[in-house]
């Protein structure tokens, strides 16, 4: 398989391998799985004032699918939440120039990071508004 | 490359009924290998020189056929899919409708956590590493005999489910081997 520059570039030099604390309500995290691979990726974020200041993946998988998880990170950080939600897997497949047989590998990263604003969402709506009582 | 299309006779029948053999999981090892050889000498292309080049690529169309379906049906995991597959449930699909069915949230976030073992295993040496890997392929064995099970209860969904949870046990023991 002959991977592009860019997919070789994030698999040897990945951004943003590690983790955040899922037990803080300003961090999310998605998980999300391939099933017909066997592939499974974390991503995280941390949200503050609607902004994700940081993100951290681990991914265990193909290199497509570590270069795919990577580069979301990379985008998302400084990025507005409801920005981040509109990330489709074209946009990582496109950047990344996938052959279609990797494609799989953009819509998880797309899955994780929407997984990852739900979990995030959630937690803010679990969350009594004691912190952010502007809205 | 552009090939003609199969002849309907190979493309069609399935590899089981191309051995002829019963589609279920338990096979006769000796009934395949001796069909495959009949079959895979019957197709040679060494017995069609000479012949008109439509009945060549017809030959050599059915001889890979014949190759494919021995290779699927000789192995277990394998064969255990393509049965998935004979009853529309494709495990190499990533498609909700069809595909390999997906995984429950507790499952990935265990099968992360697994994985994130393997990391501290393989700093605490090489019998950590092991004792893991003995653990997983066992699982992995054990989860296979399951889908035998399902497949012989003529429950595909549950089969393609334990497939599935094999698979990701496969690549965590291609994770703790080292392979990507």
């Amino acid at each position: 398989m002959a991977y592009s520059d860019k997919v070789i570039d994030h698999y040897e030099n990945p951004r943003n391998v590690g983790s955040l604390d899922k037990s803080d309500d300003n961090v999310g995290t998605g998980i999300v799985g391939a099933p017909a691979c066997g592939d499974v990726m974390k991503l995280q974020i941390r949200v503050e004032d609607g902004v994700i200041t940081d993100a951290k993946f681990k991914t265990y998988g193909c290199g497509s699918a570590i270069a795919s998880s990577s580069l979301v990170t990379e985008w998302v950080k400084g990025m507005k939440v409801e920005d981040a939600m509109e990330i489709q897997n074209s946009q990582i497949a496109e950047e990344l120039s996938l052959p279609p047989v990797k494609i799989h590998c953009s819509v998880l990263a797309e899955d994780a990071i929407k997984a990852a604003i739900r979990d995030y969402q959630s937690r803010q709506a679990a969350e009594p508004a004691d912190e952010e009582g502007a809205r | 490359m552009a090939v003609a299309s199969p002849s309907p006779s190979e493309s069609v029948a399935d590899h089981f009924a191309r051995f002829g053999l019963a589609p279920r999981y338990a096979i006769d090892r000796d009934a395949l290998e001796s069909e495959y050889l009949r079959r895979a000498a019957q197709t040679h292309p060494d017995r069609f020189v000479g012949r008109p080049s439509g009945e060549q690529r017809a030959a050599m169309e059915a001889a890979a056929a014949i190759n494919e379906g021995y290779r699927i049906l000789r192995d277990p995991v394998q064969r255990a899919e393509y049965l998935c597959k004979l009853a529309g449930i494709d495990l190499d699909s990533s498609d909700p409708r069809g595909g390999a069915p997906h995984m429950s949230q507790a499952f990935l976030v265990e099968m992360i956590e697994r994985r994130e073992k393997v990391e501290s295993a393989r700093a605490e040496g090489a019998s950590a590493l092991q004792a893991l890997r003995d653990q997983v392929e066992g699982e992995a064995d054990e989860t296979l005999d399951e889908a035998a099970d399902a497949l012989d209860d003529d429950d595909p969904n549950g089969a393609a489910r334990l497939l599935v949870k094999r698979r990701y046990l496969q690549r965590l023991l291609d994770e703790i081997d080292g392979e990507h």
